[in-house]
């Protein structure tokens, strides 16, 4: 847990590979950069093998770059498409089981306080749908329940994508997919109102659709969580690969649901959290 | 055949849309001094999601060249 360990020690410069050596000259660590700087930078993320066009990728990709203090940030993720990325992300990362990775968050989360107390170390859970509001609904929620200094961001796809195409809680109603062939029967769960009532301190529904919109909730959830209380993100990425649209419809299939009314751009903030983003938010000012 | 992102640099205004667009990361770089993006077509897997966004239609998808192949 030292940012020396990203460092090359004297004389492994020329073996280390290209991508390392970018990272630690012009790598995010210790910069204050945010998605407005990508481009401009070396990504945390390298070369991934999810699919082209993967609304998930590039949520992920904006989640790396909003990430206020990267070099003191641990990441847990679950069984999913976004562990197939997870590999080539130069962060902490630890792999759950398939929906335990908000129990292994919370016992990281205390340990870090007791060693590290007076430095902030961001518990960043990310998951996708299946992990989240399926098979690790009871975990999730017990850790709300006790307010755990976690946030936790939801990488909503819609579907077990990885595993062929079955339905999860997420899918909205009537979704057909290669493993869903008559059509799901009931609603999508509605996660963002389980977090708030469940004692979420932040949630918030966005997309990668405006990154600017996506990098404040991101920010929003991981301040409010180190000092505040659980906080809940949901990010909507559709699947061009199961919902069989072209690759390069991602965004527009956002966009078809924000103005259909079904997906919305949601923020809920309790007072206290209001209270401390408007001292944070305002310091950097 | 793989294809992948090319830029017309005489319509690109260096908005930088395509860049928060790419699913994939350090494919399409932001040139500072020229104030336009550059693709790195060994890294691109050719999604058009870049080309979707440009309201310049200064991003095309073109198959590679045998002078220029993907990344094996």
């Amino acid at each position: 847990m030292t940012k020396q360990m990203f460092r090359i020690a004297p004389g492994f410069e020329e073996i280390m590979p290209q991508e390392y050596r970018d990272l630690v000259t012009h790598g995010p660590y210790d910069r204050n950069v945010g998605v407005a700087d990508l481009g401009t930078f070396k990504e945390l993320l390298e070369e991934h093998p999810l699919c082209a066009g993967c609304g998930l990728a590039l949520s992920l990709r904006l989640f790396l770059a909003s990430l206020p203090a990267p070099a003191d940030t641990v990441v847990v993720g679950s069984t999913g498409c976004s562990a197939i990325a997870f590999p080539q992300v130069g962060l902490h990362n630890i792999h759950g089981l398939f929906g335990n990775q908000n129990a292994i968050a919370s016992g990281l989360k205390r340990a870090l306080k007791l060693r590290f107390p007076d430095q902030p170390k961001d518990v960043v859970v990310v998951a996708g749908d299946g992990a989240t509001a399926d098979i690790g609904l009871e975990m999730v929620m017990h850790s709300w329940f006790r307010g755990e200094n976690i946030a936790t961001v939801m990488l909503d796809n819609e579907a077990y994508a990885n595993t062929g195409g079955q339905e999860s809680g997420m899918s909205p109603r009537g979704t057909v997919l290669n493993m869903a062939p008559t059509g799901k029967k009931f609603e999508k769960v509605a996660m963002p109102e389980i977090a708030r009532e469940a004692g979420c301190a932040y949630v918030a529904t966005t997309s990668p659709l405006h990154a600017r919109r996506f990098e404040k909730a991101i920010r929003r959830a991981i301040l409010v969580a180190r000092d505040v209380g659980s906080t809940y993100v949901q990010v909507f990425c559709p699947c061009p690969t199961n919902y069989k649209f072209r690759p390069d419809e991602t965004l527009s299939v956002i966009r078809k649901r924000e103005k259909e009314g079904v997906f919305q751009y949601r923020e809920y903030i309790t007072p206290q959290a209001q209270e401390y983003l408007a001292a944070v938010e305002g310091e950097k000012q | 055949m793989y294809a992948a992102a090319k830029v017309e640099l005489s319509r690109c205004t260096g908005c930088k849309l395509c860049i928060l667009a790419c699913p994939d990361p350090n494919v399409i770089c932001f040139l500072a001094d020229d104030k336009k993006v550059k693709v790195d077509v060994t890294r691109c897997k050719g999604c058009g999601l870049c080309v979707a966004v440009c309201p310049k239609a200064a991003l095309a998808l073109e198959a590679l060249t045998e002078s220029e192949p993907a990344r094996t």
